[in-house]
């Protein structure tokens, strides 16, 4: 495929703490297409925030290669490079910065890249927040006055705020309620659709990426070991560590509940 | 039915506020029965953690909250009782495990004193040793095959998952009859929760403790519970048997907070109106009455 946003090609990544070695990601491939959601699962240390880490730069990897756009990405990047590049965490409301008000912490992303003349920026900042359904009266508040949703669609303007094409979702509603909940990830997938942004969503919850993505990656033990298109994944999950993550999630309807009791049954049957 | 274990009627409780009390519990009515699983379900601010805490006794002396209302726990009425009396029942007759587990564990303690500082609340004599051989035994009951190693762990040399078993472990050593557990598990990834569940179920089924369990997703309490309460803005919308609510909810609110849950059949979202009159606003404003 030629038209891949991002190409990740043997990626991988030893953390060496004194005379203890953790391979964390050991040699990942993938491709992520302009447009596409691509969906990263796997359990508390499966490596899947490590690869996120590298593809923003902060953390460098020890072998393999990161292509975005056409470009091999260093150490060193441009400008321009880390702006199309951008994260939405877990916490927003350790993301934000506590003691800045909503309209400094967007400014802030629009005055480091230089983005737009001064006199414009006060005019981007409101089409941010009107973008993630927030209202102009939100600009003088801070973070700790937001609540848990308000606070998330702020992380999320801010990662729009620079013209990102591609924005790294780490986790971005496992702090949230459920309603809360759907309510980003709906917003998520309008943006997507109306800006054609590009996403990589990196989760624990099955469930929660089904409602997002269109490629699922599964990770265990800093290896892909399922990797697939989202209904496929779903309908016919091959490996068993993807099935025992189908099993685990959390059901409403009486049709997940008869789902989940056969993938049970076959995992106590193996 | 036997005589309930907890019966909450009619409880009130508000914060002091810049201006007079907040009210954020308008009148809660539930009981929990012997040996019985009920879930109280409701978001962010809806007042359940709160509930929790008042039942453990643990907001009643705050000098900021007025409470009234009645909390019967085992005949005592938890919102009179003197303090002394409340602190004998916390983790003795009651106990309570939090969503956090890692930080919900002294990290200054090996886990084998911690097991000792709460086996000497019911039985003040205990040696360590006596303690820890009580602590393998239940360490072992939640599928911790290396019980000795554990014991002599700090919590930071456990998983978020361990550390959880060692909480419920703790939690149910002096066999209590009622065990408060708010969001167990949502600081964890869901198959460590899903085991999680299923070794608290086994474990409170044998020691035929009652469970008060706290929680956002109705998801999480569906197999858990043998009855709901769905709580918003300090007040209980619906109750009833967990398998009626999910086969015919009645509330706008339950049906939100079931279609709210990701599917894995599905990738449709639920649209979810976003009005501020809407009885789902996720930012929720208390009454402010005057003091």
């Amino acid at each position: 495929m030629s038209d891949a946003l991002l190409r990740i090609r043997g990626l991988a990544k030893t953390y060496r703490l004194g005379k203890v070695a953790v391979d964390a990601v050991r040699g990942v491939d993938f491709e992520l297409s302009a447009g596409e959601c691509l969906a990263v699962v796997g359990e508390s240390g499966s490596g899947k925030s490590t690869i996120a880490n590298m593809i923003l730069g902060i953390v460098q990897p020890t072998a393999g290669s990161i292509e975005f756009g056409g470009e091999t990405l260093t150490a060193r990047r441009t400008s321009r490079q880390r702006r199309r590049i951008q994260l939405v965490q877990q916490n927003p409301l350790s993301a934000l910065n506590p003691s800045r008000r909503v309209e400094a912490s967007l400014r802030l992303a629009l005055d480091v890249h230089a983005i737009g003349k001064r006199s414009e920026r006060r005019a981007r900042v409101l089409e941010l927040l009107d973008e993630v359904g927030l209202d102009a009266s939100l600009l003088r508040r801070s973070p700790a006055t937001l609540s848990g949703g308000q606070r998330q669609r702020v992380g999320i303007a801010r990662a729009r705020a620079c013209g990102s094409d591609l924005i790294v979702l780490d986790e971005p509603t496992s702090a949230l309620d459920v309603i809360v909940q759907a309510r980003i990830l709906r917003l998520l997938n309008r943006l997507r659709e109306e800006r054609g942004l590009t996403y990589l969503f990196i989760s624990h919850d099955l469930a929660v990426v089904r409602a997002v993505a269109d490629r699922v990656i599964v990770m265990q033990h800093g290896r892909i070991v399922e990797t697939g298109d989202i209904a496929t994944m779903f309908e016919q999950p091959a490996h068993a560590y993807t099935r025992s993550l189908l099993a685990a999630s959390p059901v409403v309807t009486a049709e997940e509940v008869a789902i989940r009791e056969r993938l049970r049954a076959a995992a106590s049957h193996a | 039915m036997s005589a309930p274990i907890l019966d909450i009627r009619d409880l009130h409780l508000a914060f002091r506020d810049i201006g007079g009390y907040a009210e954020v519990l308008h009148g809660i009515s539930l009981s929990v029965a012997p040996a019985e699983r009920v879930a109280l379900v409701g978001e962010s601010g809806s007042g359940k953690s709160v509930t929790a805490r008042a039942i453990m006794g643990l907001v009643q002396s705050r000098s900021n909250v007025r409470i009234s209302g009645h909390i019967a726990f085992e005949g005592q009425d938890m919102v009179r009782l003197a303090e002394a009396e409340r602190q004998r029942l916390r983790g003795t007759r009651m106990s309570m495990i939090f969503q956090d587990p890692v930080s919900a564990l002294n990290p200054f303690y090996r886990i084998e004193d911690q097991f000792h500082e709460v086996v000497r609340r019911s039985q003040p004599s205990i040696s360590l040793e006596a303690a820890r051989e009580a602590a393998t035994r239940l360490l072992l009951d939640v599928s911790i095959d290396d019980p000795q190693r554990v014991l002599s762990s700090f919590p930071f040399q456990l998983s978020g998952g361990m550390c959880q078993r060692v909480m419920i472990a703790m939690a149910l050593i002096n066999s209590p009859s009622l065990l408060i557990a708010d969001e167990p598990g949502t600081a964890l990834d869901v198959t460590v929760q899903d085991q999680t569940l299923d070794l608290m179920r086994r474990l409170v089924e044998r020691k035929q403790a009652a469970v008060l369990f706290i929680s956002h997703n109705l998801g999480v309490v569906r197999e858990f519970s043998d009855r709901l309460y769905i709580i918003y803005r300090g007040r209980v919308v619906e109750t009833g048997p967990t398998t009626a609510i999910f086969e015919d909810p009645r509330h706008p609110y339950t049906r939100a907070l079931i279609a709210a849950v990701p599917r894995i059949t599905r990738a449709t979202l639920p649209d979810l109106d976003e009005s501020r009159a809407n009885f789902s606003e996720p930012c929720v404003v208390h009454e402010l009455r005057s003091a």
